[in-house]
């Protein structure tokens, strides 16, 4: 087990590796640079003497290689490189957005899982009821609505009827927690709504599968009440293709981020990417990108050593 | 003794008039057995007949003022004649006239990017299955690289780099699709090439191209269609948001995702503008899911859990 999890752990390193260089060039297709982005201003235009000053100044007119090789050396450093655009350390600008979209992430999870999976298993148990046809129609509602017009409507509504907007102001979840959370919680109900309506609708066809197997024709034989063979006998085994389905869900939770938080304007890293890329911070974006792989990559890391956590079956050699 | 002619166009005749039976009995039990994919389906081919008869029935042209800005649903036009419907955006455009157009551009790319990225995907990864040994490893790690990648992200550094046309927006959305439906067939046509058929096409001397091209091909399609089905709704989602953030289709062309772009700065005058858009978009989705459920069930149930 331990063995397993160090060379899953291991792998991350060449995965990283592939998508930094691949993304790293192609970053450089895009048209323009960083100089001409931070120069060009409302009226003001550098001259192109100016322009060649800085490139060659900050290294831009230095053939791919170079730039590349550069770039890696501070990687294995730990160091993810300097933004010109916002004018300090890759490192810095992100610490505080690192924390705002994952303090997101962690709520959407949990917002979809204490959702989904009642929702799922009340609609396998009564399963044909009219509170299963409700069930089925809100998750077939909740994947057909795109997450960015839900939360449209959703601040349509609070702005209509409670007067609430989002706050401008960033506050971090370190000072004051009930702030910061009372703010991640709409955003965190629409990125959670939507994953709530594919985990539950999962739940419910895998519950279905196992609700007619031998063993819970037994359990039930032998008096064991309604609870402890939904909960224990049905669920537990019900629960693995669930989860592999809550492993992908961090990927869809990735692209609910870059929207919602500008919709709910969270400086978060979704946001922060959508404006780096535009204004070609090529630096800023491949440090967001990398942190999002570390963080999915060990997201999907800890579902599969779920998965033997929960079904004794599965060994990991 | 040869048919004469009369009698061979009667047996052609019977034949055309057998095949629209069965395909009548065909779409007879696929409704008995699947009633709510039936729904999509036809809701699916209304609204799609609609956004191509868009320049017919919209009731006027999609980019010109025709009354005052931000005019509620049911009122009357002031600058041209008619009624606006649905009520006017925020430069006085009769917003049904832009449903119908926007639908043109959103349903399109929606369709077409899954189609050309499946299609792609399909190539590559049955020559994966196929070919194994180094092809199969470097794709499989390329795939695995693509797919970490949020699919915004990468569908934004190509619209960004390459512009912000249709074709480039299609481009953008297939190379997602094309990545997670390498992984899907790649196992599918793993199993396929141990099968007999392909040993025997071998035996008789076909060549690799042949092999891929006539029996495996073939035979992943029924994969493919179901991949291609599933995908579209989400493909119109996500052309949605990339014209929402301002990196997908631009004005003045409509698409659904760009009608919303600012639909937030007026919420309060005007709510309407908010909820057309989003609500066109989810209903055709829902259609496209349930369509594609069924289909899905009918042509291969293990494939249950894709997506």
């Amino acid at each position: 087990m331990w063995k397993y999890t160090l060379r899953r752990l291991a792998l991350i390193v060449p995965t990283l590796f592939l998508l930094g260089t691949l993304l790293f060039f192609m970053l450089r297709v895009l048209p323009g640079d960083e100089a001409l982005f931070i120069t060009s201003g409302e009226e003001s235009v550098a001259s192109v003497e100016d322009l060649e000053r800085l490139r060659e100044a900050w290294g831009l007119n230095d053939p791919l290689y170079v730039q590349y090789w550069r770039w890696l050396r501070g990687i294995l450093q730990g160091d993810l490189g300097y933004s010109r655009y916002a004018d300090r350390p890759v490192w810095d600008a992100l610490a505080s957005k690192i924390e705002v979209t994952a303090t997101l992430a962690f709520l959407s999870v949990v917002v979809a899982l204490a959702w989904s999976l009642p929702l799922g298993i009340i609609s396998a148990l009564w399963r044909g009821s009219w509170i299963d046809q409700t069930i089925r129609v809100i998750t077939a509602a909740g994947i057909a609505m795109p997450n960015f017009w839900v939360a449209i409507l959703l601040l349509l509504f609070l702005v209509k009827f409670f007067n609430w907007i989002p706050p401008i102001l960033h506050v971090s979840i370190f000072d004051d927690p009930v702030t910061a959370l009372k703010r991640m919680l709409f955003p965190a109900l629409v990125i959670g709504f939507r994953s709530a309506s594919t985990i539950s609708r999962m739940t419910r066809s895998t519950m279905l599968e196992v609700i007619g197997d031998d063993y819970i024709r037994t359990a039930r034989a032998k008096g064991l009440g309604p609870y402890v063979v939904t909960m224990r006998h049905a669920l537990a085994n019900a629960i693995i293709p669930v989860l592999t389905m809550a492993g992908l869900l961090v990927a869809a939770l990735m692209d609910g981020a870059v929207i919602i938080e500008r919709i709910f304007t969270l400086p978060g890293l979704g946001q922060q990417i959508v404006d780096s890329t535009s204004a070609r911070d090529f630096v800023m974006v491949q440090g967001i990108v990398l942190i999002l792989a570390v963080f999915m990559m060990v997201w999907i890391l800890i579902v599969d050593l779920l998965y033997a956590w929960i079904d004794p079956r599965i060994r990991y050699e | 003794m040869q048919p004469s002619a009369a009698e061979h166009m009667g047996t052609e005749r019977r034949d055309a008039l057998g095949r629209l039976e069965r395909a009548g009995k065909a779409f007879g039990s696929f409704t008995r057995a699947h009633p709510t994919g039936a729904a999509g389906g036809v809701i699916l081919c209304v609204i799609i007949v609609l956004v191509l008869l868009a320049n017919v029935i919209s009731p006027f042209r999609y980019d010109r003022t025709v009354a005052r800005q931000l005019m509620p649903p049911l009122s009357h036009a002031t600058i041209e004649e008619g009624r606006n419907w649905f009520g006017t955006d925020e430069l006085g455009r009769d917003v049904v006239s832009r449903l119908l157009h926007g639908g043109r551009v959103s349903i399109f790319v929606g369709i077409m990017a899954p189609l050309i990225g499946v299609a792609i995907g399909t190539v590559l990864g049955i020559a994966s299955a196929y070919f194994s040994r180094w092809f199969d490893l470097l794709l499989q790690r390329l795939v695995d690289t693509v797919l970490i990648l949020p699919a915004i992200v990468v569908a934004m550094t190509i619209t960004v780099a390459f512009g912000f046309t249709v074709p480039v927006v299609i481009m953008a959305l297939a190379v997602s699709y094309s990545a997670s439906s390498v992984r899907v067939v790649r196992s599918h046509a793993l199993t396929l090439s141990n099968m007999q058929y392909v040993e025997a096409a071998r035996a008789l001397g076909s060549s690799d191209m042949r092999i891929i091209f006539r029996h495996l091909v073939p035979n992943s399609l029924p994969v493919s269609m179901v991949l291609i089905a599933v995908s579209v709704g989400a493909a119109i989602t996500a052309e949605a948001a990339l014209s929402f953030l301002g990196i997908g289709i631009q004005p003045p062309i409509p698409s659904w995702g760009n009608m919303l772009t600012r639909a937030q700065l007026n919420f309060d005058l005007a709510p309407h503008i908010a909820i057309a858009p989003g609500f066109a978009i989810s209903i055709v989705v829902l259609a496209v899911n349930l369509f594609g459920d069924s289909l899905r069930d009918v042509l291969d149930p293990r494939l249950r859990n894709v997506r």
